[in-house]
């Protein structure tokens, strides 16, 4: 009863706030509803990773790629094809999710290292191949113009309007996260992250688990990335980037791998601190990536780890 | 035909190059089992200590590449002091976020202090054109393969005879049995990082007349000579060596013969190809240096 009644609380309080911000910092207003869109798709995004990373312990460095082929899949058919967002968002998804499985077959082959080393290879490969393939991606001139989203009559152009796609987006990871990896199916994950051997020995074929959960996390991040187009109109290969997968990696680190609330708070705080702190990105790197290691080494269950222990206390 | 001799000449500076830093991976996984996803970086450290000692400093060509990978012994030695002795005792996805972390550090680092122009350093061996039956190229290109030699034997010289070579050896093999017979692990272990960084060091002041410096340069080298690693069999030294040059002549090849853009995929489609059909490496035994 408590619970129903603190999650509808916080529900109604996070559909209420671009009429509280509107209403608290009126001068600042675009601004903080722009952080606030990054942050839910962020999210949303790191959600659909731990998937892989924390629930079935498969280090993989491809994410980029697959939100960057949901991400040129949508604006491509948007731009060139004259596709409706109805029908780009699907595209963006199945593609995303089609390439994870056709990578997925070779890359798990191979174990731990070699398998972040080959994932990050494919990532690297996909940034190059969205670089110089200009006939098809326009390459370095980006893909400019995307529409924005048209849902029958329903056309979603404003701030507030993105504020609350993508909430109802992290929304959705959130609920689709928490069915995968509670019930009979989660406990499998957890099994072949866990303990491979042992699970094999249980029936639990540990490839199935982790391709599942490799493709979902897959078309997931294919269908942040046509949101994330959609929202901010313009495609560069740079989006590819590995530097995506250690903003990841920090988000879920700093959290609290493998936890919905811990990721959730990962993302807020990564996207929130540089904000506050106002950081040129090159600083905002080197921060971040001693940062990770910080926490890597010193408190690798993060701010999730802090959550519970005073809970318990 | 003097062109294919050409792109021949070229793969083997490349694949120089991919085997000593390939050659630092496969002995630290040998010795501690562990990836250093931050060794393109010690690579691209040292082709800026060596940009500093030659250009800035203005020391003589030889004093400035031993400099350089002096410089990164000593660097080698502070991160296995100060990272990885922190880590060895976790888990390889500890180990694996560490190593990418201090990666992403060193790379924004450069970019700081350098900024990202790259850095030339023309030497007066990489001005000076040789004409070899045909194919003109410039003298450091020999000179980066004689001095591969060279350090492969030194090395090859290193592991089967000295005393420190043949406990890093034996570390490869079995570690407990090493710590139960006396040998001071932990002292190989430090040795192994700063001896794989020195080569790293080593490599930039060789290559870096030909190649210029720039602060990214690191990932897509970790990622080449990892694949040079996984295909010449895991933390086999003398097969990543070979690897490294077939891959170095592939991406050669393939620069001249098929795709100037997509040549840095060849590496990991190489790869890819290799594991599909020997996922233990083509030259894959199952322990050791």
């Amino acid at each position: 009863m408590m619970r129903a009644l603190r999650f509808t609380i916080a529900t109604a309080f996070l559909i209420a706030v671009p009429w509280i911000v509107a209403a608290t910092v009126p001068g600042q207003q675009r601004y903080v509803l722009h952080v606030l869109i990054f942050t839910a798709l962020y999210g949303a995004l790191a959600l659909s990773y731990d998937l892989v990373v924390g629930h079935v312990g498969s280090l993989s460095l491809a994410h980029p790629a697959f939100f960057g082929i949901g991400a040129y899949t949508a604006a491509l058919l948007a731009t060139e094809a004259r596709w409706p967002f109805a029908a780009a968002l699907p595209a963006g998804i199945a593609m995303a999710g089609l390439v994870a499985l056709a990578v997925g077959v070779p890359m798990f082959r191979l174990t731990e290292h070699s398998f972040a080393m080959g994932t990050l290879g494919f990532a690297l490969v996909a940034q190059i191949v969205a670089t110089n393939w200009v006939d098809f991606t326009r390459g370095p001139l980006c893909v400019t113009g995307i529409p924005k989203p048209q849902l029958g009559s329903l056309r979603i152009a404003t701030l507030p309007g993105f504020y609350w796609t993508g909430l109802a987006a992290v929304g959705l990871v959130g609920l689709l996260y928490h069915g995968l990896t509670t019930f009979r199916l989660g406990r499998a994950f957890h099994a072949v992250r866990d303990n491979e051997t042992l699970a094999s020995a249980a029936s639990i074929d540990p490839l199935k688990y982790r391709m599942l959960a490799f493709v979902i996390g897959g078309a997931v991040a294919g269908g942040v990335g046509t949101l994330y187009v959609s929202y901010v109109g313009v495609l560069c290969p740079g989006e590819l980037a590995v530097s995506l997968s250690v903003n990841l990696l920090v988000m879920l680190f700093l959290g609290g791998v493998g936890s919905l609330r811990g990721v959730l708070v990962g993302s807020v705080a990564f996207t929130a601190l540089p904000e506050i702190l106002r950081m040129a990105p090159t600083w905002r790197m080197v921060i971040y990536g001693l940062l990770l290691l910080i926490i890597v080494i010193r408190a690798p269950d993060g701010l999730e780890g802090v959550i519970r222990r005073r809970s318990r206390a | 035909m003097s062109d294919l001799l050409e792109q021949l000449l070229h793969g083997l500076t490349l694949g120089s190059l991919y085997a000593m830093v390939a050659t630092g991976l496969a002995l630290m996984f040998g010795v501690v089992r562990l990836i250093n996803f931050a060794h393109g970086e010690f690579y691209m450290l040292g082709g800026y200590a060596f940009w500093y000692a030659y250009a800035e400093l203005g020391l003589p060509y030889p004093v400035a590449g031993l400099a350089a990978a002096a410089a990164m012994g000593v660097f080698g030695l502070a991160y296995e002091r100060g990272v990885i002795r922190t880590i060895l005792a976790r888990t390889w996805h500890v180990q694996l976020i560490a190593t990418l972390a201090t990666s992403i550090t060193l790379t924004n680092l450069a970019i700081l202090v350098f900024g990202t122009q790259p850095k030339e350093v023309p030497t007066t061996l990489s001005s000076t054109i040789v004409d070899l039956g045909g194919v003109r190229m410039a003298w450091q290109r020999p000179l980066v393969l004689v001095a591969a030699v060279i350090i492969f034997a030194g090395l090859e010289w290193f592991v089967t005879r000295a005393k420190l070579g043949k406990a890093m050896r034996a570390m490869s093999q079995n570690r407990e049995a090493c710590a139960v017979v006396g040998v001071d692990v932990q002292r190989v272990a430090l040795a192994t990082f700063g001896l794989s960084a020195a080569l790293a060091g080593g490599a930039a002041a060789l290559v870096s007349p030909l190649f210029n410096i720039f602060p990214d340069v690191g990932a897509l080298l970790t990622l080449k000579a990892f694949a040079a690693v996984i295909v010449g069999g895991f933390g086999y030294v003398k097969g990543a060596i070979a690897a490294a040059f077939l891959i170095g002549l592939a991406e050669s090849l393939a620069a001249g013969y098929v795709s100037y853009a997509y040549k840095d995929a060849i590496a990991f489609v190489f790869m890819v190809a290799v594991l599909l059909v020997r996922p233990q490496g083509l030259f894959g035994r199952r322990i050791g240096i």
